[in-house]
């Protein structure tokens, strides 16, 4: 978005609506246009309230630590402490039935899936990018061949390839983020590639073109650029069905080894007791669903932002 | 419109032809190579002779396009997919098993995903943007944002331990309990609907918000057609295409929502049959179902674009 700021206002004003230029109010005129897209951001409530929420379970996860201490890896040490106890003043939200305390466990699980969450999401980001777009720009028969390949991973239930892949690679954090990431990109690209379609029809790109840019130099300073409203908006999205990815392994016990933990392994572990014990589950369900949902806000009110149609004129 | 078929049956035929190859492929990267299912086949301890004579037995061995070419030939030709490495039956044995209770646990909870999504589609798309509309829309939000096992997970904590004390469904038997025996079958259903309804109401949303300022609505209100003959008679009828393409796209959805949901009640399904052949590596059974579900998928993506073209007319012209 910064490539934006920088540049003259009324070359940002004609560029992102070609078509009318002098419909572009006063105001608009004056205020840059990532400026008018934070405006729109911030008037959605929802949107700044999940930005909020979800700077506080980070700061939650990474920082909090720091002030609860708990012993989250010693595994010997925790069977000392009483298993499943239920919530008191030494242990906020109990322990789980490892006698690990349940508040610590909490942002120690977090720290593992919110950032393997994160990392997976941004190489689905990536390659789908990479993927759509060179088929959207190429066209003709790589196009073709690209997207009938793209048809047959689609076609594929991807949590029976998750299972397959989970099956075949050894169980570590890298594995985890490298398989998670190789199978959420395939929709991404879809919706990549169908923006190259239209923006490479366009007149900038043939004038580009005309004056004899090459094709990589086309994708990397016009595709790209003019696509980066849908890449954020995917992006939003591919974190969040990363991060539940990630859960649903980690609950049907193919998530991060011991002595790590996740928040699926967590919720696999307190689902062991039938009927479970509510500070096992109620806190961290609350949270978690809550991080998906803040995540989801964030994509459809950045998908405004960025909506042409709502900017100012 | 028969050119039009035979295409689309052509595209589907090589797209499944490139999963087969991608399924094929995979196991090739796991660790200790090709030869790793034999250890579990036999045993931890097995001999390097023996090993080696269980590769030459099931062809490991050979080139990765002529393994390739005797599979492909055995499924498409021949219509076997083998014979499980682990479990002594034949692959369709077991999927003729595991394969009716899923299909019939997931098509009972469409029917009923579909019956009460599509109304509050309409209705949330008739008073859109009231009171009404932003509480639904926020609450298939969150329910968006709930996955599969927490959802399956907090109905049997209610509803088996804490109320109603439903009873949770057999492991196994008869595909056919689900009607003789429906009430152990009412969260598993009841659940996987729930997970599929934010999914699907908020689509019939936007397509019937897509109708609904066509100039034919318009021409139909002029005419004095009450609120409720415009939107269920006009609106409705029109918004119906993209469900039948959503109805068709859905089913490996459907499917992967179906495998947690029998990991979780513990019901032998097609997803806790997957999982089990892959836990224990047993290779011709995970291919087996893959390339089954994949199947079932494209024919869905087939009868999605067919019903499509008898509705809509323009869709077999531009369809290449």
């Amino acid at each position: 978005m910064t490539q934006y700021g920088e540049l003259p206002t009324f070359a940002n004003a004609g560029r992102d609506e070609p078509s009318s230029p002098t419909n572009v109010a006063v105001e608009s005129a004056i205020l840059p246009l990532w400026r008018q897209r934070l405006r729109i951001f911030l008037q959605n409530k929802l949107a700044i309230a999940s930005v909020i929420y979800l700077a506080a379970i980070v700061l939650f996860c990474f920082f909090g630590p720091l002030l609860w201490h708990t012993n989250q890896t010693n595994q010997a040490q925790a069977l000392f402490q009483t298993q499943n106890a239920p919530p008191s003043l030494h242990h906020f939200l109990g322990t789980d039935n490892s006698g690990y305390d349940e508040l610590g466990r909490i942002m120690f699980g977090g720290e593992y899936s919110m950032s393997l969450g994160m990392l997976a999401g941004f190489i689905t980001i990536v390659v789908g990018t990479i993927y759509g777009m060179v088929s959207g720009y190429l066209g003709g028969a790589i196009d073709a061949t690209l997207m009938r390949l793209l048809d047959a991973l689609l076609s594929i239930p991807l949590i029976f390839l998750l299972l397959t892949l989970i099956t075949i690679f050894p169980r570590t954090a890298a594995s985890l983020i490298i398989i998670i990431g190789s199978i959420g990109w395939f929709a991404n690209a879809r919706i990549i590639r169908s923006d190259a379609l239209v923006i490479k029809e366009l007149e900038y790109t043939q004038a580009a073109r005309a004056m004899g840019a090459g094709g990589w130099h086309i994708i990397r300073r016009h595709v790209f650029p003019n696509s980066v409203s849908n890449i954020v908006t995917v992006a939003s999205f591919a974190v969040a069905d990363a991060i539940l990815f990630l859960t649903t392994l980690g609950y049907l016990g193919l998530g991060i080894p011991s002595p790590a933990t996740d928040w699926g392994t967590m919720l696999n572990n307190a689902a062991q007791q039938q009927p479970f014990y509510w500070w096992q589950v109620y806190p961290l369900a609350a949270i978690f669903i809550l991080v998906i949902v803040a995540i989801t806000y964030i994509g459809e009110a950045l998908r405004d932002a960025f909506e042409v149609r709502l900017l100012e004129r | 419109m028969i050119a039009y078929i035979i295409r689309r049956l052509a595209q589907s035929f090589v797209v499944f032809v490139i999963v087969m190859m991608i399924t094929f492929a995979l196991p090739y990267f796991q660790q200790g190579g090709t030869l790793a299912p034999a250890f579990i086949v036999l045993s931890n301890h097995a001999s390097p002779a023996a090993v080696h004579l269980w590769g030459v037995q099931n062809g490991i061995f050979h080139p990765f396009f002529v393994r390739f070419w005797d599979y492909f030939v055995q499924v498409v030709y021949h219509f076997n997919l083998g014979f499980s490495w682990k479990q002594n039956e034949s692959v369709w044995a077991l999927i003729s098993v595991y394969v009716p209770r899923t299909i019939w646990l997931a098509l009972i909870s469409l029917i009923i995903t579909v019956v009460v999504a599509l109304p509050i589609g309409v209705v949330q798309a008739s008073r859109r943007n009231t009171i009404f509309d932003y509480t639904m829309t926020n609450f298939l939000f969150i329910l968006y944002g709930v996955p599969a096992f927490l959802l399956s997970l907090l109905m049997i904590n209610w509803f088996v331990f804490q109320s109603f004390h439903l009873p949770l469904p057999p492991t196994d038997g008869s595909s056919l309990q689900i009607f003789t025996n429906p009430l152990p079958f009412i969260l598993p259903v009841m659940t996987l609907s729930i997970l599929n309804l934010a999914f699907f109401s908020r689509f019939m949303r936007s397509a019937v918000l897509d109708v609904l300022v066509q100039d034919y609505i318009r021409t139909a209100k002029a005419k004095g057609g009450s609120q409720r003959r415009v939107l269920f008679r006009h609106a409705f009828r029109n918004a119906l295409g993209p469900i039948i393409v959503i109805l068709g796209l859905s089913i490996p959805a459907l499917f992967g929502g179906a495998l947690i949901i029998e990991e979780v009640f513990n019901y032998e399904g097609v997803g806790y049959a997957t999982v089990q052949a892959a836990q224990f590596n047993d290779l011709p059974v995970v291919l087996g179902i893959t390339l089954l579900i994949t199947v079932l998928t494209l024919l869905g993506n087939l009868l999605a674009d067919i019903m499509l073209g008898v509705v809509n007319p323009r869709i077999r012209v531009e369809g290449k």
